[in-house]
């Protein structure tokens, strides 16, 4: 399937990732090549076969009680707040 | 001592440099020598090295030796002291500890310092180890070289001119280079198990689910596994004791995963059978030197007592297309997190949409950003079935034809690379070249199943050579009986970088 600047412009918008004119032609080449290369899985007869989404072993995960508990480190991670307000993270103007 | 002393001695304490962590351990537990002394003699012997080697993105000294300190009071008082008593540690950057920065060798994560440890470093404190530093490292573990770090990049201990390999380059380096006798590193496609190869020392991927990664930084979801080093088999057996089994924290984490019988590293290889994938040992590019090495390993393998079968893994081909499709789409959706919000780097922007797309530009290199955009693609409306599915069904095939393998051999031995050490800079402009070197290391990853990289030789320049050992799930002490015995008639493992000796 052949990619286009229009393509690699759309999913850079979807991933929130600003590209310049110069970077999209580069990543239009570079991402060709890399689906160029794995286009080899389309001859692979995967009929039946069922995903492996995740690699596990015997027993399903046990699971736990979804309950909160204090982290105990609020001041830590507002600490590391680019810009914040009191104990709000604060950010740009959003409409 | 075993290991040449002499040609590592930096002074006082100087000798415990060429010890290894068992050795360490057990001297520090007899009250033969102080964890401090110990830890100060590494400390000093870093100092000449890791500048050069650029192996560290954090030193830890003060900490480390408090850290030592603590312990030698603990022994004073009459503790009984833990596996890795006093033994200095080497941790790779996306591995959060504490108040110390954690960068992932990513711009975008400066400055900000982890409110909490890894399960991995709890075990560590818990096992009386001492950290020394965070390690260079591929930003958020996406490369093989660690030349895609924001900050700069990594020598290889024996050919300064040539890479450490990666992702884990610096964890892989500082073992080398004898800053600490082990290291911590992270493995989602072999980032534990080619640097080890190409650095000369012992790299571990766990099976999935064998160690918690709370407090990893997540890169691929499904296949990251956090790994140790070692220079010798036993030292790496020490390590993965001191960090494996479960953790309420890590969902993923098995009880299945016990520790490794150190008794049973002694056993030898009579009646074990050995697995070899022929097909796998066609590959494009496999070079004579690592294919001379595989054969003579092999035959010693079967001089002393094991069983060689030919097996067969027919998908194993298709493992660098699936794993490219699989672990940047888990990239892309685990790096959604870095938005600039909460901690780490903010660019301006006029609107929250300008702040996140500024942030994540000028935050993300170069191959986090081609990933990002590669997984981004992967899963989108339309392609999700072609790329991302069929990837996922194309892995349970792979996974079937180890299985397979595994019923009929105990263990299997492959290359872990396809060449030694390249030169820095040598492969920056071609990431699709960079991808197909990861063709040994990444089918064991999308299996799940543990393997380990083992010093086997030197090719004719004098770079270090490993081959690689996949086992079953769980069954890693069968990996590092197998290359304990190896040692038994092998020295690739004990023999030092030169910088290791000049820094003396």
């Amino acid at each position: 399937m052949p990619i286009d600047a229009g393509t690699v412009e759309k999913i850079a918008a979807l991933a929130r990732l600003e590209l310049d004119p110069a970077e999209r032609e580069r990543m239009v080449r570079e991402l060709q090549a890399i689906l160029s290369y794995v286009e080899q899985l389309q001859a692979v007869d995967v009929t039946g076969i069922e995903p492996t989404s995740q690699v596990t072993e015997g027993d399903p995960p046990p699971l736990r009680p979804d309950e909160a508990r204090p982290s105990g480190v609020r001041d830590e991670v507002l600490g590391q707040a680019p810009d914040r307000d009191g104990d709000y993270f604060r950010v740009p103007q959003v409409v | 001592m075993s290991r040449s002393p002499d040609s590592t001695r930096t002074g006082d304490g100087g000798r415990w440099i060429a010890a290894t962590a068992s050795e360490i351990a057990n001297a520090v537990r007899e009250g033969k020598v102080g964890a401090e002394e110990v830890t100060r003699a590494f400390l000093k012997h870093a100092d000449h090295t890791a500048e050069r080697l650029g192996t560290y993105l954090h030193r830890m000294p003060e900490e480390a030796l408090r850290a030592a300190r603590a312990v030698d009071a603990k022994r004073s008082g009459g503790a009984r002291l833990g596996l890795l008593a006093g033994v200095p540690v080497a941790i790779k950057d996306n591995i959060a500890i504490r108040g110390i920065p954690t960068t992932c060798g990513s711009k975008i994560l400066e400055g900000y310092r982890p409110p909490y440890d890894a399960h991995v470093i709890e075990r560590l404190r818990e096992a009386d180890a001492i950290v020394v530093g965070k390690t260079n490292c591929d930003e958020f573990a996406m490369g093989s070289s660690t030349e895609n770090s924001a900050y700069h990049p990594t020598r290889n201990p024996w050919d300064t001119s040539r890479v450490p390999g990666g992702s884990s380059g610096g964890s892989a380096a500082a073992v080398a280079a004898r800053e600490a006798p082990l290291a911590l590193g992270s493995d989602t496609g072999g980032s534990v198990r080619q640097p080890a190869a190409f650095c000369g020392v012992y790299g571990l991927k766990p099976t999935y689910g064998a160690v918690s990664r709370y407090g990893l930084v997540a890169f691929a979801s499904s296949l990251d596994q956090i790994g140790p080093f070692g220079r010798t088999a036993r030292d790496t057996a020490l390590a993965y004791n001191a960090i494996a089994g479960p953790d309420a924290r890590d969902m993923t984490s098995r009880a299945e995963a016990k520790p490794v019988d150190l008794s049973a590293l002694e056993s030898g290889v009579k009646g074990l059978t050995l697995g070899v994938p022929r097909e796998l040992l066609e590959a494009e590019g496999l070079a004579p030197e690592i294919r001379s090495c595989f054969d003579e390993t092999a035959a010693a393998f079967q001089a002393n007592g094991a069983r060689l079968v030919d097996v067969t893994l027919p998908n194993a081909k298709y493992s660098i297309a699936t794993y490219y499709l699989i672990a940047p789409a888990e990239a892309s959706s685990n790096l959604a997190r870095y938005d600039g919000v909460r901690f780490g780097l903010r660019a301006p922007g006029k609107d929250l949409r300008e702040m996140y797309e500024k942030t994540r530009r000028q935050g993300f290199g170069r191959e986090v950003r081609r990933r990002i955009l590669l997984g981004t693609y992967a899963l989108s409306a339309g392609y999700y079935d072609a790329y991302y599915l069929r990837a996922q069904k194309v892995r349970t095939l792979i996974r079937g034809d180890f299985m397979k393998a595994l019923a009929a051999a105990d263990a299997l031995l492959l290359p872990v690379t396809p060449t030694t050490a390249f030169g820095i800079g040598e492969k920056v402009e071609d990431p699709l070249a960079m991808y197909l070197n990861d063709i040994f290391s990444i089918p064991a990853s999308l299996a799940g199943v543990p393997a380990l990289s083992f010093p086997a030789g030197f090719g004719p320049s004098g770079l270090p050579i490993g081959l690689q050992l996949v086992g079953r799930p769980f069954a890693e002490e069968t990996l590092l009986r197998v290359a304990r015995a190896h040692e038994g008639w092998n020295d690739a493992s004990e023999k030092a970088p030169p910088i290791a000796a000049e820094a003396a």
